[in-house]
């Protein structure tokens, strides 16, 4: 038994304060009615409870420390094989170390672990190998840590930290008194790397005004000029790096208060800073110019969390207050324009749109009251009363900027139909209102109760309901000109009602009784304040069969009631069943299954009227008008997340020793789900398949070896249409290889199938209805996608002791591949033989391989110091048909600029030296 | 907001605030006794130590052993091995006996329910309230399963493994492979845990989360895409998880599918892109062998344009665009 002289001599120094604060206690409890405080066993940095912030690491130290401590020997105890009770093995115990003493009573260690990291992790610089981490050669202080403590006080004080001075470091400060206070601050950094293959064509990515690099704005004489222009410049642009790092801060405080009281409070300010991918369209639908751009980003965010808690052996008690305040330190961006656009709708020349702005997250502000309350009722059923309320306030009230940053009055424009007067479109004065006024409250009510009838048998009854209530209106009407509807992408585009109603001044009622036929029917008039409740009714049953052995079995409904969606209320019933063994010496069983069902009101694949300008007027009757406008989307399509749905779960979990020195794990989770309605949209049978395999070996104290291999498969097939049109008055021929005219003449070759005249009358319903003489929705026009994911994760370890020297190898290999494959008529859909050809029946595969080796070997050089060699060999492999030829060919048409060239392959090589101090 | 509003507010936060504590106090004197507190075959920690040394060896790094010895604020405390394990007057005289004292392992055998009312004695309430009925108690986990008080071996929260994802992806493996995928959050790389959006403790939000809804949970870490917006985007207002797979994904920004089809999965409309047949003619690799570029295909897809897809204050934000 070691160190047992130098524990026992603490003890001892210890007793006597011990004995002195027993006997305070007893009076202090006397005092207070027997009351008893509750002692903390969680920290600040690790609270299941509330907030983020539970973990301080980087990748080289996912853990924040260093696990490379040598093992004891002498593992734990009397039982060295022990096994958690569900049979896991316990992990060996880190070799206890004696602290240092100084002369005032102070028990202290400090441990650092420094040295030199290199290889060609910076100049691979691919996106994904420094996503969250910070690889560059150069010195590295990778951990560090103190511990200082003065047990006659029940005082300590720690510090701990790593990655010093690189864009993934972390560090903490806490310091206290035992069982009464704590107080502990964080410094945490995480890099988030999103692209190194970014060719910047500005100044100023990273700040509000991004002014281009000698292009001309608004693409000089024509498409074509602005299209060499672009690809000249790209050409000798070398590829950058779109990245951010977050930087948060914080600090918590503890404290224990008599009487079973907990009192605690924590602040913590996150800044974010740099840039993400992004994207610049002009015209109206995107077709009039689209340049990748980049978003720049700071962010700060403050949290404040206060809270008091109480429990006793009867009763316990939560009172929360959270705070969140966001604030875009970048309120807007505008950023030149290379393109020459093509203009819809709008403006007369494509030189006035110069420039695009953005009006970037607002400024919000959360604040959250919470209170939570449970009581055991020991004399009715030794049952258990739970209550929960939280509200919650999401608001923001940013000022609004004008439709257009561009001054469009230039060269005698129009839009929708109306001359534009200067300050018409780039000033606020054209909008409904000068701030967003924008609020969604939250309110949650939750109730339990859970009885004990019989000595084995537990039941509960649950009951939750959640809401969120959307205050938030804007109006789209330009009360300068009293034209509804919005410009579009800076004046590049408009969706705008004509003239007719500007007389009504943006007031709806008056503008409705004009009774005029709106030009279209689907533009937008206000916002859609989505908003829902959500019922949640459990009962359950816990049945212990004998000591090791349970069932469980619950049935829940869960519904919604959602406003301004296609169903207003939608339920789904699951039935859950669950067996558990953990008789079996070796290991434990744990079996579930969840069979739900999901159905729901009726369905409407329109609710939207009376937020676009179909609600303003009447429906058009006129021959030649196109109301494919009017129809809102296919009306067998059904919406994944208010589809009916059967859905079916099951899930296996076993643990289980082999053999001496031998454990093994399987878990398995097989997904079924299927939607029975859905013709169109997220149909068909889904699927979800994930087995789980886990082998540890370990032969000896000096040697362990685990594997664990991971494979997944899931399928998810959809449906959809290519509308065609939908026209008053015009007949619509149906051919038998899926053409469609108005003309009824039959192409060579063919022969008719069948037509539909389109009235007045009939529009809504001939070409709202998916079928085989629908105008708008022919199913010759159908495709469908099929996509299959396929994931393998392979993990490999060995941990060897040469005697003192220790090796410690890993190795990982994970591979994705997303196949997509698709079926279509390509005549139906106007496709000529070349792009038939080149489509094919599917994409090239989507593949994501990395191979990791990471070898570490621990060299003791005296009982304070190891020294360290670390070796990482990593390679990774993307391949992503949205950049296919990206990178060759990024500007593939006049008025389309792709300047993020994609994923990278990479291959790296890390070598490190360091050296670990233990004083 | 409103002056009214905020009063209304302010007035049921109050009433609930008030109702909880006054339902609390008023309760709070018929307390159950507090457990025996005579001797009842406690023998003490020297007397436990002369047999365990190896175990209080390494107990001693621990945060209990810190508490229970420097500052204990009960006689349960006190007791230190006994605060946890019980008397051990009738184990000292008969070893072998497993019913004689609380066990944390596979081999004693004490009873889950046992021993995790044990541990409860002491840590029921704050963030372990709902634990009774929760998802890991009717699985019969032990706080043992992922505690073990008797070695300091993760940084903190006294657990089986290093750190929390470790002790987590012990029994959750798929969500271990996950984590391996193309798109991940950085828990592999030691900035995240699964405790930042997960209470294994239990919880009144499915599945254990910390906060009132799963929006709210990810709002915590991307506070930015909380708004409110003029233009708001249904399924993400309701569900990130309608798009987002976010233990990990194959596709770029842990997305379910690749975009357009993604989108397209819910959007048809009868003008417009959306309804469109997207495919491999339009890369731009297949434009220079004679196909059609799409910008709805290349790079970012429908994001090329709907940049703003997560909500938009803009003016002409309703396709959220700018």
């Amino acid at each position: 038994m070691k160190n047992l002289g130098s524990f026992a001599a603490q003890r001892d120094r210890l007793s006597a304060s011990r004995a002195r604060r027993i006997n305070g206690l007893n009076l202090l409890t006397i005092a207070v009615a027997g009351a008893a405080a509750q002692m903390s066993s969680n920290i600040a940095s690790a609270d299941s409870g509330n907030g983020v912030d539970t973990v301080l690491g980087n990748a080289m130290n996912p853990a924040g420390f260093s696990t490379f401590r040598e093992k004891d020997p002498d593992g734990l105890g009397e039982s060295p094989d022990s096994r958690s009770p569900t049979g896991l093995r316990t992990r060996e115990p880190f070799l206890v170390k004696e602290p240092n003493t100084n002369a005032n009573g102070w028990l202290y260690n400090a441990n650092a672990e420094v040295g030199v990291i290199g290889g060609n992790a910076t100049t691979a610089r691919a996106a994904k190998l420094i996503e969250y981490r910070d690889l560059d050669d150069g010195l590295l202080l990778n951990t560090f840590g103190l511990q200082l403590a003065k047990p006659a006080d029940a005082a300590f004080f720690d510090v701990n930290g790593g990655g010093v001075g690189r864009k993934d470091q972390f560090y903490s400060l806490s310091f206290g008194h035992y069982n009464d206070w704590k107080v502990k601050a964080f410094y945490n950094e995480t890099p988030h790397v999103f692209t190194t293959t970014y060719r910047s064509l500005w100044s100023g990515v990273g700040s509000d005004t991004q002014t281009l690099n000698g292009l001309p704005a608004g693409g000089g004489a024509s498409a074509a000029a602005a299209q060499t222009a672009i690809r000249n410049t790209l050409a000798t642009t070398p590829y950058g790096e779109l990245s951010l790092v977050r930087k948060k801060g914080g600090a918590r405080f503890d404290l224990n208060l008599p009487d079973n009281w907990k009192f605690f409070a924590s602040y913590s300010n996150e800044r974010r800073q740099g840039a993400r991918p992004f994207g610049t369209v002009f015209g109206g639908g995107g077709g009039g110019g689209n340049i990748e751009t980049a978003e720049s980003i700071d962010y700060t965010t403050h949290d404040l969390l206060a809270g008091l808690q109480f429990a006793d052996s009867l009763q316990s008690f939560n009172l929360q207050l959270a705070a969140s305040l966001f604030r875009n330190n970048i309120d807007t961006l505008t950023i030149e324009n290379p393109l020459f656009v093509t203009i819809n709708g709008a403006v007369s020349t494509s030189g006035n749109i110069t420039r695009a702005r953005y009006d970037l997250y607002p400024d919000n502000n959360f604040i959250n009251l919470k209170s939570e309350y449970a009581r055991r009722l020991p004399d009715f059923y030794d049952g258990r009363f739970t209550a929960a309320v939280s509200l919650a306030k999401l608001s923001q009230n940013d000022n609004l900027i004008a439709p257009s940053v561009n001054d469009l009055s230039a060269s005698g424009a129009t839009i929708g139909g109306a001359p534009i007067a200067a300050g018409q479109w780039n000033t606020t004065n054209s909008l409904s209102q000068q701030t967003a006024n924008a609020e969604i409250d939250t309110r949650l009510v939750d109730l339990g109760l859970r009885l004990t009838p019989l000595n084995d048998l537990d039941v509960q009854g649950k009951l939750r309901y959640y809401e969120t209530q959307n205050k938030t209106v804007y109006w789209a009407c330009n009360p300068l000109t009293g034209q509804w509807g919005r410009i579009i992408n800076d004046g590049s585009g408009s969706a705008l009602l004509n003239t007719n109603y500007t007389a009504t001044g943006c007031n709806v009622a008056a503008t409705q009784a004009l009774g005029i036929v709106p030009v279209a029917g689907n533009i937008n008039i206000r916002n859609m304040p989505f908003e829902y409740k959500q019922f949640n009714y459990t009962l359950g049953a816990d049945y212990r069969l004998n000591r090791t052995n349970s069932f469980n079995a619950a049935w829940e409904r869960e519904s919604y009631d959602r406003k301004h969606r296609e169903r207003d209320n939608t339920w789904e019933d699951k039935l859950k069943l669950g067996y558990i063994n953990r008789g079996f010496e070796e290991g434990s069983l744990r079996l579930s299954f969840e069979h739900g069902r999901r159905r729901g009101s009726e369905y409407r694949a329109d609710p939207y009227d009376e937020f676009y300008s179909a609600s303003l007027g009447p429906l058009p009757t006129a021959n030649g008008t196109n109301v494919a406008s009017w129809v809102h989307n296919i009306e067998q399509f059904r919406k994944f997340d208010l589809a009916d749905r059967d859905q079916n779960i099951l899930n296996g979990r076993l643990n289980y020793a082999l053999a001496e020195g031998w454990d093994a794990g399987v878990s398995a989770q097989f997904k079924d789900i299927n939607y029975p309605s859905s013709a169109y949209g997220r149909n068909s049978k889904q699927r979800q398949n994930s087995l789980n395999f886990d082998l540890t070996w370990t032969p000896n104290e000096q040697m362990s070896v685990f594997a664990y291999y991971s494979f997944q498969q899931a399928r998810m097939k959809q449906a959809s249409i290519w509308p065609n049109a939908c026209v008053i008055g015009s007949t619509y021929y149906f051919f038998s290889d899926g053409t469609i005219n108005t003309t009824g003449v039959v192409p060579v070759g063919t022969s008719l199938q069948g037509s539909t005249a389109v009235t007045a009358g009939n529009f809504l319903s001939v070409c709202g209805t998916a079928g085989a003489f629908s105008p708008l929705y022919p199913t010759s026009r159908m495709w469908d996608v099929t996509q299959d994911d396929r994931n393998n994760v392979l993990g490999l370890g060995l941990n060897y002791n040469f005697g003192k020297v220790r090796l410690d190898m890993n190795y990982t290999f994970s591979q994705g591949r997303t196949k997509i494959h698709y079926g279509y008529n390509p005549t139906a859909l106007g496709m000529t033989a070349l792009q038939t050809g080149l489509a094919g029946d599917g994409w090239s595969d989507m593949t994501f391989s990395v191979n990791t080796l990471e070898s570490n070997l621990m060299i003791p050089i005296d009982k304070q110091m190891n020294v360290r060699l670390m070796h990482r060999y990593e390679v990774g492999k993307v391949s992503d048909w949205h950049y296919d030829g990206v990178a060759a060919n990024p500007m593939p048409t006049n008025n389309t600029a792709y300047l993020d060239a994609g994923p990278q392959r990479y291959r790296a090589t890390l070598f490190g030296a360091m050296l670990m101090i233990d004083l | 907001m409103s002056i009214a509003r905020l009063g209304r507010l302010l007035r049921t936060g109050a009433f609930t605030v008030a109702l909880s504590i006054g339902l609390c106090c008023a309760l709070s004197g018929k307390a159950l006794a507090a457990a025996p507190a005579s001797d009842g075959g406690y023998i003490g920690e020297k007397k436990c130590i002369e047999c365990h040394g190896q175990e209080a060896t390494h107990f001693t790094e621990t945060l209990h052993a810190k508490v229970f010895r420097q500052n204990p604020r009960t006689q349960q405390e006190a007791r230190v091995c006994e605060a946890c394990h019980g008397p051990g007057a009738a184990h000292a005289k008969d070893t072998k006996n497993k019913d004689l004292l609380i066990g944390y392992t596979k081999g004693w055998g004490t009873p889950v329910e046992k021993q995790t009312a044990q541990c409860l004695g002491c840590h029921q309430g704050g963030n372990r309230m709902h634990w009774p009925g929760s998802e890991h108690a009717k699985n019969k986990l032990s706080c043992s399963d992922c505690h073990n008080p008797m070695e300091k071996i993760s940084g903190n929260a006294l657990l089986t493994r290093h750190t929390i994802n470790e002790t987590c992806m012990n029994c959750h493996q798929q969500q271990r492979a996950e984590f391996r995928k193309r798109s991940h959050m950085p828990l592999p790389e030691g900035k995240m845990s699964c405790v930042d959006c997960h209470n294994p403790h239990g919880s009144i939000t499915k599945p254990l989360l910390k906060a009132d809804s799963i929006n709210n949970v990810c709002y915590t870490c991307h506070a930015e895409k909380r708004g409110p917006f003029i233009w708001e985007h249904a399924p993400v207002r309701e569900n990130c998880a309608n798009c987002h797979l976010p233990h990990g994904s194959n596709q770029d920004k842990l997305l379910a599918s690749p975009r357009p089809y993604l989108c397209s999965q819910c959007h048809n409309p009868a003008v417009g892109h959306p309804g469109q047949f997207f495919r491999a003619d339009q890369s731009a690799a297949a434009q220079l062998g004679g196909g059609t570029p799409s910008q709805r295909v290349i790079g970012r897809a429908c994001q090329n344009c709907h940049s703003q897809i997560h909500g938009s204050n803009h003016p002409s934000g309703a396709r959220f665009q700018r």
